[in-house]
């Protein structure tokens, strides 16, 4: 028995169509020792995660719990040979307690007795110091309780295997913590754990062995002890530096094809009959003229208590043209409700709230179409774009205003505009009636970025502008915004610590609706405590 | 080791899928209706005959199922919009009747206008009518968030208490012998058939000419005008205007519509105002040109009929033609069906319901495919 | 003070029509309820009701026996429920339109298979008095002299309570109309626990359908369901989908219904126009009652969405 592994997996292959997500994997995963599964997006590390825990079949390879050769057909399979998952979306139901969370698909009599419930899963989370009201509704609970009843469920059932998708993405630095504190436990313990990340210092300060993957494959497998720091780690998971000069090669070659896209956007701009649009060479000045004020958006005091939520309270800031500022915070202390506040969505309860200089009742009661605001929303599928619809429908969404005449739709024009865009920004793929649901992620926030962007909006709001993105698409898209802020200024709203210091001139951290600080992000002594602060367990001064 | 079946989305539906499923659909319903007269003990293929040959087997069925067709294709028009936008309007049969009373209300109150004014008040009157009836929902749906599935089924039941309670009281004709009918409208506020036979006699046609073409135009009527207009109009309004495509976007995804900044609320005002129009329009039409008055027979279901050839048209305007010509002759067919083999008028609705139900399950062969699993 | 007498006295046949003009509604929402919970919308139910009613006419009428009737309006409904479930769960269709196409459906066939039987009689369930209760003042003629499947319809609720609460079945059930993929992970197949619910849902649907011809009509009528289905529908949202506040949904909406029309009977001034709109206008104050409550009605949140096939 010591001979075999808890789990081997050998061979394991699994396509998409014609897309390899994993190629003749092997690894071994060993009782007591925490692995870390290293990769860039679309490594395939989900996908090698979820053949073993039972969500997807492998098309080869086999997997063998314990010298056993298994055959896993859905996640019941795993369960039963102790396999389980954290997902990065949680799988609960928020409208329950705790407890019939933990409890939920758990073999046992056909009665339940609430108490009992509760008194079990008590006892398990003080067992594991996984601290959390059995007794709570889910939907109440932080991000960081949440994810402790997920690890509960998996203890309830026993699991010998936990495996962890990307386990901090939701979490503060403190949650973080103490999650890798209990990681630590379990493992003392007995219990398995795979964490699948792509943060480098997480990894090396939790992981007992790491093995990395690239385009579906193990291309290295070591012990921890045998990496002395982060940037060797770096070189080890790129196969190249970390980081890289500005300007390399990677993309001059798209910027010549990229120009004559720009080019054609340009032309198809300046002819729209309505051409006032500043930064296209149209006829400016036929349309409402947007004061030329230095502020570009301004908050004091403002308050908007969110439906079911706790809202923000007296947020005050200002954003001049030329800068970005980076709102930095774990979601759901009030980001979107400030966001919704700010782009007309929502009515804020007290405080004032300017956008180029206008009160906010007049600038939105006649928006202008031009060189006014833009907005890139965190959820592209949900919010920003219409899967259903063609790419050009999805073009004239936010755009329909400026390619229409009389409440006529110009679509030729706006076909040629779209067909620009996508020449421009590279987006794959480049038929304009493919519809939205077809694009990745990443290319459906470029063409979200671009449409935004179109109407060279004086002040522009962008949440979360590159998650899930990879490191091209991501590069890109700051790209474009560093090119935006030369005529604008513009609200990053990120939980990233590292994006808003990639961007932002200014740096704000929120927390449970107020905000915490605002500082230069050249203050290196605060931007070092952005991550405590985000906790809420910094002061303010 | 085990092989089984997987179910596998496809990305693009099916060339002729949906022609192809729509055949076996129909010719699966026409099985199960066949076997259906058979229980009750009728000559099942016979019924069948009867059925398709009612509608669009003999010379005189296709005026007959033009006629049926023309309130079908109205109602289903604005059922239509709605869909689009997401707002499941089941109402088009309560506003149809409103509408025929707003028309007819008009028609009775200003009989003696001269006939440039009476039709095209009557007509005004009627979409008016079903317009703001069917706006109830719409600012029920977006005041209060109310269901507007069972808000616009419950006006359905409500406008047809009102059209009994105004024709068993206050517009009954005292000179019909107690019958609920009202009086007859004025020559100039009805619609006239297509077919004029005296017209094209005087005009020197021949008989016979004269003879068949009475026969296949037959009760159908000016109205089919109507259908031309509103049919253009809504495919141009649909593909050509901001407002179109508005509704076609927020209908696709509502929470995006409100991020873009598209009036939400006034979109589904707007659409369930059309719909209610159009039913309305639907329904003086047939009461102006097939009764000349108002009767309680005026409600024969062509809402709920609307409402299944919009979802089998998938919303698509030439195909709500093609539907609601196929449904029109399979009442006529029902109706045939009824007469011969004495069956009950709702076997028009059981036979509707089994192809809405056989095409939706059809559907899944088109959007999706098995395949075979391997291991 | 006098002149409210003759108003006080039709109180008590009143509440009595009002628990028996009920029972078939509190069958079928409670079977819409236990569907939704499990996340299928099945606006089906008028026509689901319709064939449970005309299941239920026929089994009586050519056995005699109400309580085979009974079982055939249960099972039959459930057919019906179960061909919502093949198009929904199966075949991947919009369960708005399905559920439509059930009511087109089922109001039809069962109007046409009913044809020959018009106005024809059955024995039916006839009150029977529960001993002793039945004779406390006030109450026990109220509610102690129904027939027998009011006093089912009594015990129904706590029974679907205890299910939804108290057991496996019942947790598995909540969380599939909540998150089926939480439920999947779980290792529990969320598409047998919504079959279940269809067929559970289903029976007690056709109950509902069954009483009005076995108890209610005791013969065959043309659209006998009349829009009661609808009812159901709208009183699950009305009772922010619980047991407790259906029944106390469809006791208040029977109970206002019954008063009037019997008020009217006594010669107050209440259209007769008016009095047949009534059903319909209630059931739109019950909905327009519950969404004035505000958004957070306790929908399930997974409702009337499909499970994708693929996962």
């Amino acid at each position: 028995m010591e001979d075999f592994p808890l789990i081997r997996l050998e061979g394991i292959s699994k396509y998409f169509g014609k897309v390899r997500a994993n190629s003749h994997i092997d690894l071994d995963i060993r009782a007591g020792r925490i692995k870390a599964l290293l990769g860039e997006n679309g490594a395939g590390k989900s996908t090698l995660m979820s053949i073993l825990a039972g969500r997807l079949e492998p098309d080869t390879g086999r997997i063998s719990v314990e010298g056993q050769i298994r055959r896993f057909r859905s996640p019941k399979d795993a369960h039963l040979a102790g396999i389980g998952m954290v997902y990065q979306h949680f799988m609960l139901v928020d409208t329950m307690s705790v407890a019939e969370n933990v409890l939920l698909g758990h073999e046992g009599g056909f009665m339940i007795s609430p108490a009992q419930m509760r008194e079990r899963v008590r006892k398990l989370a003080e067992r594991y110091g996984l601290a959390v009201d059995p007794t709570a509704s889910v939907g109440s609970l932080s991000m960081g309780e949440r994810q402790r009843v997920e690890i509960l469920k998996l203890l309830c059932r026993e699991c010998r295997v936990l495996i962890f998708d990307e386990p901090t993405a939701v979490l503060t630095p403190v949650e973080s913590e103490q999650l890798f504190t209990a990681m630590r436990r379990m493992a003392a313990q007995g219990k398995a754990i795979v964490f699948i990340s792509h943060k480098l210092p997480e990894v090396l300060s939790v992981a007992d062995e790491v093995a990395i993957l690239r385009r579906g494959e193990v291309v290295d497998a070591f012990e921890r002890s045998q990496v002395p720091d982060e940037a060797e780690l770096a070189r080890r998971m790129l196969g190249r530096s970390l980081f890289k000069e500005p300007g390399q090669a990677a993309f001059t070659g798209e910027t010549e094809e990229s120009g004559q896209g720009a080019r054609d956007l340009q032309q198809v701009m300046s002819e729209l009959p309505i051409a006032r649009i500043r930064g296209w060479g149209g006829r400016a000045g036929r349309g409402r003229r947007i004061a030329q004020a230095d502020s570009v958006l301004s908050l004091d005091g403002l308050s908007c208590r969110g439906a079911g939520t706790a809202g923000f309270s007296k947020v005050s800031f200002a954003i001049a043209k030329g800068q970005i500022l980076a709102l930095v915070g774990v979601a759901g202390n009030g980001q979107k409700e400030l966001v919704e506040v700010i782009c007309g969505l929502r009515r804020p309860d007290a405080g004032s709230l300017k956008l180029l200089g206008q009160d906010y009742r007049e600038f939105f009661s006649d928006l202008p179409e031009q060189n006014g605001l833009g907005y890139i929303p965190e959820d592209r599928r949900g919010v920003a774009s219409c899967p259903e619809l063609s790419l050009v429908d999805n073009f004239l969404l936010t755009a329909r205003k400026l390619f229409s005449h009389r409440g006529l739709l110009d679509r030729k024009r706006a076909l040629r505009a779209t067909r620009a865009l996508i020449a421009d920004h590279n987006i794959i793929p480049g038929n304009p009636q493919a519809r939205g649901r077809e694009l990745s992620g990443g290319n459906l926030q470029k063409l979200i970025v671009g449409r935004e962007l179109l109407r060279n909006p004086r002040c522009i709001v962008a949440e979360n502008p590159t998650q899930g993105l990879d490191v091209a698409a991501t590069e890109e898209v700051w790209r474009r915004l560093r090119v935006a802020r030369e005529s604008s200024g513009i609200l990053l709203v990120t939980g990233d610590i590292a994006e808003a210091l990639a961007l932002a001139d200014y740096i704000a951290v929120i927390y449970r609706g107020k905000l915490v600080d605002l500082f230069s992000a050249a203050n290196q002594e605060k931007v070092d405590q952005i991550g405590l602060m985000m906790a809420g367990s910094a002061s303010a001064d | 080791m085990m092989s089984g079946w997987r179910i596998v989305s496809r990305t693009e539906p099916r060339e002729w899928g949906s022609v192809v499923i729509f055949a076996a659909a129909f010719a699966l319903s026409l099985l199960i209706c066949g076997l259906l007269l058979q229980v009750q003990g009728k000559d099942g293929a016979l019924g069948v005959g009867l059925l398709l040959s009612g509608g669009f087997g003999h010379l005189y069925s296709y005026g007959e199922t033009l006629l049926k067709a023309i309130p079908i294709f109205l109602c289903s028009l604005g059922v239509a919009l709605c869909f689009r936008l997401q707002i499941w309007n089941i109402g088009a049969e309560g506003q149809y009747v409103i509408g025929t009373l707003g028309g007819t209300w008009f028609v009775l109150t200003f009989a003696s206008l001269p006939g440039w004014l009476l039709l095209p008040g009557m007509l005004i009157s009627a979409m008016l009518a079903g317009g703001f009836w069917a706006c109830v929902s719409a600012v029920l749906r977006q005041r209060f968030g109310m269901n507007e599935i069972i808000s616009t089924l419950m006006l359905n039941y409500i406008g047809i208490e009102i059209l009994k309670y105004l024709i068993y009281g206050p517009w009954r004709d005292p000179a019909a012998m107690n019958f609920p009918v009202s009086p007859y409208f004025s020559d100039s506020a009805v619609i006239a058939q297509i077919w004029n036979s005296s017209f094209w006699l005087d005009f020197g046609l021949s008989e016979n000419i004269v003879d068949v073409m009475a026969q296949l135009c037959g009760r159908a009527h000016w109205g089919i005008l109507s259908c031309l207009i509103a049919g253009c109009l809504c495919s141009f309004f649909l593909q050509k205007t901001r407002l179109g495509y508005e509704i076609t976007a927020a209908g696709s995804n509502a929470k995006a519509a409100r991020f873009a900044g598209i009036p939400y609320s006034r979109l589904v005002i707007l659409v369930m105002f059309i719909c209610g129009a159009l039913a309305g329009l639907a329904g003086i039409q047939e009461c102006s040109a097939t009764l000349e008055r108002l009767e309680p027979h005026i409600v024969v279901g062509y809402g709920y009929t609307a409402v299944v050839v919009a979802w089998l048209a998938k919303l698509r305007t030439v195909r709500i033609a093609f539907f609601a010509i196929i449904l029109a002759g399979l009442r006529v067919g029902v109706e045939n069906v009824q007469l011969e083999l004495q069956v009950s008028n709702s076997f028009a609705n059981t036979l509707e319901g089994i192809i809405l139900i056989t095409v939706l399950a059809g559907q899944f062969f088109n959007d999706y495919s098995l395949k075979r699993k391997f291991s | 003070m006098e002149d409210f007498l003759p108003y006080l006295a039709v109180l008590l046949p009143a509440m009595t029509a009002a628990i028996s003009t009920g029972a078939p509604i509190l069958y079928a929402t409670l079977g819409e309820l236990v569907m939704e919970r499990g996340g299928v919308l099945n606006l089906g139910v008028e026509g689901m009701m319709m064939v449970g009613a005309l299941a239920a006419f026929l089994g009586c009428y050519h056995t005699g026996s109400p309580w085979f009737g009974l079982l055939c309006g249960g099972f039959s409904a459930m057919l019906m429920s179960m061909l919502h479930g093949a198009i929904c769960l199966i075949f991947q269709g919009s369960q708005v339109v399905s559920g439509l196409a059930l009511t087109i459906f089922g109001t039809g066939l069962a109007n046409y298979l009913g044809t020959p039987y018009i106005q024809m009689k059955i024995q039916g369930f006839t009150a029977l008095d529960v001993p002793l209760l039945s004779s406390i003042p006030v109450l026990g003629p109220i509610f102690f002299q129904q027939d027998v499947l009011v006093y089912l319809s009594y015990i129904l609720p706590f029974l679907l309570w205890w299910l939804l609460m108290r057991t496996r079945f019942g947790l598995a059930l909540r969380a599939t109309g909540e998150n089926p993929a939480a439920v999947r992970a779980a290792g529990i197949s969320p598409g047998a626990v919504r079959w279940a619910a269809l067929m559970l849902g289903g029976f007690l649907v056709g109950l509902g359908g069954a009483y009005l011809a076995l108890a209610s009509m005791r013969m065959w009528v043309d659209n006998l369901v009349s829009g009661r289905g609808w009812i159901a529908v709208a009183l699950v949202i009305f009772a922010f989908w619980r047991p407790g506040r259906a029944v106390f949904g469809v006791y208040l909406f029977s109970g206002i219904t019954a008063y009037l029309f019997r008020a009217q009977a006594l010669g107050v001034g209440i259209p007769t126009a008016f009095l047949s709109m009534l059903p319909y206008l209630m059931t739109l104050a019950v909905l327009l009652a519950s969404s004035l409550r505000g958004k957070d009605s306790g929908a399930p949140a997974d409702l009337a969405n499909n499970l994708r096939p693929e996962d």
